[in-house]
């Protein structure tokens, strides 16, 4: 999970359809829920699920099928990332792979590691305006990375693709080779210049 | 050591739809959120100043008060709804002095009674932030700096040690 900065500019003009995403919201805050779930509406997505407790979400996540969950972290009982990690290694197909945003007033420093290794794709923390939670869910309906199954941890792989593919990224043996060849062609041609000749 | 690790690459279906034709705009979902959002603003305020008072009005637990664990867990919950419902509505001053004291309680070492005042001073702060108009910028930063000072000298970072 990352809670990096992308400084991803949103463009007004850009499109993006979510309209059809079945979403839940899971937050033990009646007021908190609101605001998540009205923020939501005016980003075009109904919020098909709201729950204020994370054994509220258990029951529907092991019948219905969801495309997009945003829990709050810190809830009495069952707390966010403990809902979390359990729907990662629910074996619940495709809910146990659903794109997961967390979101958090205050995340108390004995909880940093617990949030960090639950499995979340991202953790937006408060507070937080609707550009900046428009721009997580835009990037987190983007993310690509694989899913992982590592020890204890199931869910994105953690770390960020920041370096140029393989492919598109010049080998050191290739650069040796190429800088071999350039010094070689150099020799040559001062060899046949008309002074030398 | 690092055991057997697996490795999926899934799309999800969030990613399918997000460039089917259709939907809305950034600037259009920005401006029909923020307009959603400004009709609870009414209803946030009085959440928070509920929530504040509420934070002023608790007894600080006495020395030795098996009790007291849970009376701090209620002003850090208190405080952290306090960020809950500010955040939207960038109540930057508020949610910052929020912020403060959930991280002078969550650094608090549980085997010392913690100096309730410090939660005190920090709903009564937010209190006074609460009640002052926009204009009053410089009553703003200093209320803020002296809670600062209260955080750098009760949770010391580095620099401030050195």
């Amino acid at each position: 999970m990352s809670t990096t900065s992308f400084n991803e500019n949103l463009r007004e003009s850009a499109v993006f359809n979510l309209g059809n995403a079945v979403t839940m919201v899971v937050d033990d805050s009646a007021f908190g829920l609101d605001l998540t779930c009205e923020a939501l509406r005016g980003f075009g997505i109904q919020t098909r699920y709201s729950c204020y407790s994370a054994a509220d979400a258990i029951d529907i996540l092991k019948d219905q099928t969801i495309d997009l969950l945003l829990v709050d972290c810190e809830m009495p009982g069952m707390d966010g990332h403990e809902l979390v990690k359990w729907l990662r290694n629910s074996q619940l197909d495709p809910n146990a792979y659903v794109p997961v945003i967390m979101t958090a007033g205050h995340v108390r420093k004995s909880k940093v590691a617990a949030v960090r290794d639950c499995g979340a794709n991202y953790l937006v923390t408060k507070p937080f305006s609707a550009a900046s939670l428009l721009e997580r869910l835009i990037w987190v309906a983007r993310d690509s990375r694989p899913f992982l199954e590592v020890d204890d941890y199931k869910g994105p792989d953690r770390r960020f693709q920041t370096s140029v593919p393989r492919e598109q990224n010049e080998r050191r043996s290739d650069m040796i080779a190429r800088v071999a060849f350039e010094a070689a062609k150099a020799e040559m041609a001062t060899l046949v210049t008309p002074e030398t000749a | 050591m690092m055991g057997l690790v697996l490795w999926q690459q899934r799309k999800s279906r969030l990613s399918a739809m997000i460039d089917q034709p259709g939907g809305c705009s950034v600037g259009v979902a920005l401006a029909q959120a923020k307009s959603n959002l400004e009709t609870m603003q009414a209803k946030s305020l009085g959440i928070i100043g509920e929530r504040i008072a509420e934070l002023a009005a608790l007894p600080a637990p006495a020395i030795g008060d098996p009790d007291a664990g849970r009376s701090l867990a209620r002003a850090y919950h208190l405080s952290s709804a306090v960020i809950d419902a500010a955040g939207p509505f960038e109540l930057d001053d508020l949610c910052t002095v929020a912020a403060g004291l959930c991280d002078l309680i969550d650094a608090a070492p549980a085997t010392w009674p913690f100096d309730w005042r410090i939660v005190t001073v920090h709903a009564q702060s937010m209190q006074l932030i609460m009640s002052l108009p926009p204009e009053a910028i410089d009553a703003r930063i200093q209320v803020l700096d002296s809670l600062k000072q209260v955080l750098a000298k009760k949770i010391p970072t580095p620099q401030s040690e050195g």
